[in-house]
């Protein structure tokens, strides 16, 4: 197995710079402090000596560096604790029930989803979408949903990383995942598909 | 379903209790109402997923958002990556 330093800072930023900044983003929150764990992420990288070879092993590295990172920074973080969820936006998820709780009859198109995930995985058009409904959550709602959706953290460690009680937790989680799933019927479920005929 | 019982939740209720119930272990008197409210209500089935489908394609793919391939995917600035390239070569020697 070849074994070499990454020594060309240019070509690793080029490669990996805006993988790393969007990952990180997702998790902070913070462009300046994206910008930063990057860097950290890189110092670290051009100090170690790693053993795989090609792109894509070359990323999990990079991937797992950054993900120390995040946790760090989370650490320091979690002296000044941020207890609120974010502000409801106007868009409040509770518009789409009557008064004795019941769905509205057109809460947000509550019609089926055609699709099967291994179908959807395949759609570029799919990934852009959810893409941007994710940018569309607020910050603290889509720290909490990215490390728990898409890193898989459990919920006690969230809280503990973040700060956070569980009823915010599961508020913020609810109004996250509620959000999205309105947002993919919206722009998504709710169109013409790519690919005709599903 | 058409009116409130002590026995059901409201759709509300589950919206909430569904997503919790992805996150921890419910306990077992409640899951048992929510089932109850999901055989007879196809909103909340769908619902619950629809949110299931969200989990299972991004702990399945989710690299895939971060290799965003949208035109506007968010991404270094070119002063970030020009002082990012700074701190690494002045850290080598």
């Amino acid at each position: 197995m070849a074994e070499r330093t990454l020594i060309d800072s240019r070509a690793m930023i080029d490669a990996h710079g805006d993988f790393l900044y969007r990952f990180a983003l997702a998790r902070v929150g913070h462009q300046d402090v994206a910008e930063d764990l990057v860097q950290e992420t890189f110092l670290a990288a051009l100090q170690g000596t790693y053993r795989e070879s090609g792109p894509a092993a070359e990323r999990r590295w990079m991937i797992g560096i950054m993900k120390h990172k995040v946790v760090d920074y989370f650490r320091k973080q979690s002296k000044e604790p941020i207890q609120h969820p974010d502000a409801p936006d106007g868009q409040s998820t509770e518009e789409d029930f009557l008064a004795d709780g019941h769905w509205k009859p057109n809460a947000a198109a509550m019609q089926a989803w055609p699709e099967q995930p291994d179908g959807l995985v395949e759609r570029r058009q799919f990934w852009d979408t959810l893409a941007g409904c994710m940018e569309r959550l607020p910050p603290r709602a889509a720290q909490v949903f990215t490390l728990r959706e898409l890193d898989g953290l459990d919920t006690e460690n969230i809280c503990a990383l973040l700060q956070l009680t569980l009823t915010n937790f599961s508020v913020i989680l609810h109004r996250a995942r509620k959000q999205l799933r309105d947002c993919l019927a919206d722009r998504y479920f709710g169109l013409p598909q790519e690919g005709g005929e599903l | 379903m058409k009116r409130h019982s002590p026995l059901l939740f409201t759709c509300r209720d589950m919206s909430h209790l569904l997503s919790d119930g992805m996150d921890r272990t419910l306990p077992f008197h409640t899951r048992l109402r929510m089932r109850l409210h999901l055989l007879i209500c196809v909103l909340c089935r769908r619902y619950k997923q629809q949110l299931a489908l969200i989990r299972n394609v991004l702990r399945k793919n989710g690299t895939t958002l971060i290799d965003d391939t949208r035109a506007n995917a968010p991404g270094l600035a070119p002063e970030a990556k020009a002082r990012i390239q700074r701190a690494l070569d002045s850290r080598r020697s």
